[in-house]
């Protein structure tokens, strides 16, 4: 940080109070980030906490509302993704962007194919991206169709496409998330031989342990905003996790235990498979009963949402069973399952939960269609929808004009209070919760958490998925760890530390 | 008041489309050396005697019917995001065998009418279930089956007319089904207007009028009040929510196409029991294309449809009177085409603002109880 070059050399990529708002939502707030030149610099966040939208404003896909962005010290006001490109910023995107039925020469140029004298000149290409290939160990084969290639060769073609149109930086928006073990060794091969050549790596993740694996530097996003830069040396997963859950929130401390001998939901040696064939839910088996609150935790990627989709029959089981009191759910439809009595807080609201141009008393009744109040015969009920609607609107403080506002007219913690009041209204016999209080501010939160004690002392059996730890250890009855679509540890969450927690969810103690 | 606000906005857009439609037609008639006001001259005169202008009505109405059954038809598809080009394939087919079962049976008046009307719809929903059933289990893109379907349903209603359902003799000019027996026919409304005091016009005004309307409230009862027609919107709102709320996706593409596909089988119908009684070369064709455009016309809304099918068939009204004045009959075309464009421009705009509004109403309100007087950030992805 000291030496003199550095002091010359201006940062590869430098951020300065970054904003950016959408309507409604912040999702960037004073944003500070110093990428040093030759680094692997990793940003690290949860889910929503405002990653994808950083980089998509320093890859120009939007502008933000405030702040500067400097790359090698030249400000720049990118328009669009080619700015970027042309001040030197590749992006590799999570999912990847290529032709199938192209080989890997044409997938590389595709979009700035060489030309000489009007015809393409694939000789120059070919010649160009051997050099690439051997320069940063990327083994490719130009003329292999990308069909015939597996998920890592495949990311080395966007890395190749990235470097052959000139990109000294480059952002990998969660690499990781779709390669095994292997490949993710051989990924960090090769990112060690693109930083040896003097490029600058951005390496976006919420994996801790690999985070601390291969980054030179780490920046913690929470909530929209940086809170510190960590040196992957010294710090623990534990203490990056503290950094990017926070632990300010209060406690969510539940009282005595209502936990009842009823199973209410069994689930056994249940096993769920990536249509690419990968196992992402490996022989689960667990219990909930009336009046537990049985959390599971994991770093995200481990087959929690594959798991919480096949409890709600959003997911082809590969093998296992599931049991719903005294019968078998195994073959139920998911309106069967809802029907019957499970309620469902989905992880992304926006995607799974939410008719966001609808009005709110039509997302009330959404996955309620089939039961009072909204049902009146093969007729939706309107009058009774929007009763109903405005009495979850009291009852859960949902902050809104009316039942006819369009739901996209709402926060995110107003929206998600619709969602839990609709949920619980339903008075479902198992409640299945995936991150209840994710991107929602503390007041909300603290409301949240309030219902779901409610519930649970009334009877109510709750499955809890959440990245933050507090929250896990606060509601839970009983505990499970998720590494790698095994639950590798049961533990109470009465005595458990929020180290033990990390370091079984991390897989280091398995 | 936001409602009246948002159906304020939501006709205001199409009245702008419609003007600045005109204006570019006006253009276009310019362009070609003709007068614009002529051509409007033409397309609202309805002729000076009660009779004449009777007629006027009467040929717009017989027109709107099948363009309203076919925005109909084509509505219940877009819904939820499926797009059924293949509505014309799917009428055409379905009236000519329509046409068939009903010159092979005789049977009262109303239940041979309720035969014609059952087969047409059960032929229409089998056509356009082909494509559901191969979206569902094999993935095909519904515009891509439906497109060929089309080509498929035209062929083979080709073949059918000039092989087994031939009707007219060997040598004849026509080629045509037998027509249709008396009971197969559907009688005009000429006698209900005369008996209103209302001028008769020279052509009969299809009785079909109101079994299509009673199909139009049907429907619109059937999107908005129904959980059918939830989860339809649903569907198409947010296809993944929908599948979590426990919409069976699959089942409501297929049951979608069907319901598409027996409102195509309808669009024939008011030609073939009111006009022709039989199917021929001559029969209308291209209808269901122009579903496509009254749908988009309408917004999918029953009471919008209607409103494009009548707007559609006052324009084709004209074409015959626009050629006497010396003005290519294809201005016509070219005004429903504009109008098209102009009208789905206008309400994208008009939804777009619509959204913002909302956004910007919930922007300023408290987003929750403040904890400690400090507001976090919420975040979004």
């Amino acid at each position: 940080m000291t030496s003199s070059s550095e002091a010359v050399a201006p940062p590869a990529v430098e951020l300065q109070g970054i904003t950016k708002r959408f309507p409604g939502v912040v999702a960037n707030s004073d944003i500070n980030l110093v990428v040093r030149r030759g680094e692997v610099h990793a940003i690290v966040g949860e889910n929503g906490a405002g990653k994808s939208t950083l980089m998509k404003t320093l890859y120009g896909m939007h502008r933000p509302d405030e702040g500067s962005v400097h790359v090698a010290g030249t400000e720049q006001h990118f328009k669009s993704p080619a700015d970027a490109i042309a001040a030197g910023i590749g992006m590799v995107h999570q999912h990847f962007m290529l032709a199938d039925n192209l080989t890997v020469l044409e997938n590389i140029v595709l979009g700035s194919e060489p030309k000489s004298r009007g015809a393409l000149d694939f000789g120059a290409a070919r010649r160009k991206i051997l050099e690439i290939s051997a320069a940063y160990g990327l083994d490719l084969e130009p003329d292999t169709l990308v069909e015939d290639l597996g998920v890592g060769d495949r990311q080395r073609v966007e890395i190749a496409k990235v470097l052959y149109r000139g990109a000294t930086t480059l952002i990998l928006d969660e690499p990781t998330a779709v390669l095994v073990p292997q490949e993710v060794d051989e990924l960090f091969g090769n990112l060690a031989e693109l930083k040896g050549e003097g490029l600058t790596v951005i390496f976006i993740s919420h994996k801790l342990d690999e985070v601390r694996k291969v980054a030179d530097t780490i920046t913690v996003i929470r909530r929209g905003t940086t809170v510190g830069t960590a040196d992957p040396k010294t710090v623990t997963a534990r203490q990056l996790a503290e950094m990017m859950v926070g632990t300010e929130l209060p406690t969510p401390e539940t009282r005595e235990s209502t936990v009842t001998e009823d199973v209410v939901l069994g689930v056994e040696d249940l096993s769920v498979l990536l249509p690419t064939g990968r196992t992402v839910v490996d022989g689960v088996s667990f219990r909930v009963h009336r009046g537990e609150v049985v959390g599971i935790a994991g770093v995200e990627g481990n087959g929690q949402s594959e798991l919480v989709e096949a409890i709600m029959g959003l997911q082809p089981l590969a093998g296992g069973r599931l049991t719903f009191g005294a019968e078998d759910m195994t073959s139920w439809t998911t309106r069967e399952r809802r029907d019957g009595g499970v309620g469902f807080i989905p992880e992304d609201r926006h995607r799974q939960a939410l008719l966001l141009d609808a009005a709110l008393w039509e997302n009330r009744i959404l996955g309620n269609q089939t039961r009072p109040p909204a049902r009146k015969g093969i007729f939706i009920d309107r009058g009774a929808s929007r009763n109903s609607c405005k009495n979850i609107m009291k009852e859960y403080d949902v902050r809104a004009p009316g039942c006819d506002t369009l739901a996209v007219a709402l926060s995110g913690g107003n929206q998600q209070k619709l969602i839990v009041g609709r949920e619980m209204s339903g008075e479902p016999k198992l409640l299945i919760a995936a991150h209840p209080t994710r991107g929602v501010d503390v007041g909300a939160q603290a409301v949240i958490w309030e219902l779901l004690k409610t519930a649970r002392h009334d009877g109510l059996a709750i499955i809890l998925i959440s990245a933050d730890l507090d929250e896990l250890i606060g509601l839970s009855d009983t505990l499970y760890v998720m590494f790698r679509g095994k639950l590798v540890a049961q533990l109470d969450p009465g005595d458990v530390t929020p180290e033990q927690l990390g370091t079984h969810m991390t897989g280091a103690a398995a | 008041m936001n409602v009246v606000r948002r159906v304020g906005l939501a006709l205001l857009a199409p009245a702008i489309a419609l003007v600045v439609a005109a204006i570019i037609s006006a253009f276009v008639i310019l362009a070609i050396g003709e007068d614009p006001l002529v051509a409007l001259r033409e397309l609202v005169n309805f002729g000076d005697n009660s009779a004449s202008q009777m007629q006027a009505v009467a040929v717009i109405l017989n027109r709107a019917i099948p363009l309203f059954l076919a925005g109909l038809a084509v509505s219940i598809g877009f819904r939820m995001g499926l797009f059924n080009i293949g509505v014309e394939g799917q009428y055409r087919l379905a009236t000519i065998m329509a046409a068939w079962v009903g010159t092979a049976v005789v049977l009262p008046r109303p239940v041979q009418l309720l035969l014609i009307i059952v087969v047409a719809m059960a032929v229409g929903a089998i056509w356009a279930g082909i494509a559901g059933i191969l979206k569902v289990t094999r993935g095909v893109s519904e515009v891509i089956s439906t497109i060929m379907l089309n080509f498929i349903a035209i062929g083979l209603a080709s073949y059918l007319l000039t092989g087994p359902f031939r009707g007219t003799p060997e040598g004849s000019l026509t080629v045509a089904t037998e027509d249709l027996p008396e009971s197969g026919r559907l009688p005009g409304l000429n006698g209900v207007m005369a008996s209103l005091g209302l001028a008769e016009p020279r052509s009969e005004l299809y009785g079909f009028l109101i079994p299509a309307i009673v199909v139009g409230v049907l429907v619109a009862i059937l999107v908005k009040r129904t959980r059918f027609g939830f989860d339809l919107k649903a569907s198409g709102l947010n296809p993944t929510a929908a599948t979590a709320s426990g919409v069976n996706a699959r089942a409501m593409v297929v049951k979608a196409m069907l319901l598409s596909g027996a409102l195509a089988g309808l669009i024939g119908l008011p030609d073939l029991v009111g006009d022709t009684y039989h199917y021929g070369t001559e029969f209308t064709s291209g209808l269901g294309f122009l579903g496509i455009a009254v749908a988009l016309l309408g917004r999918n809304n029953p009471l919008g449809i209607a409103f494009g099918a009548l707007l559609f068939g006052f324009l084709d009204r004209a074409a015959l009177s626009l050629q006497f004045a010396g003005i290519p009959s294809q201005v016509v075309t070219i005004i429903q085409g504009t109008i098209v464009l102009a009208v789905v421009i206008a309400n994208e705009v008009a939804r777009r603002i619509a959204i913002r509004q909302a956004e910007r109403t919930g922007a300023n309100l408290p987003t929750a109880r403040p904890v400690a007087g400090e507001q976090q950030a919420t975040v979004a992805q």
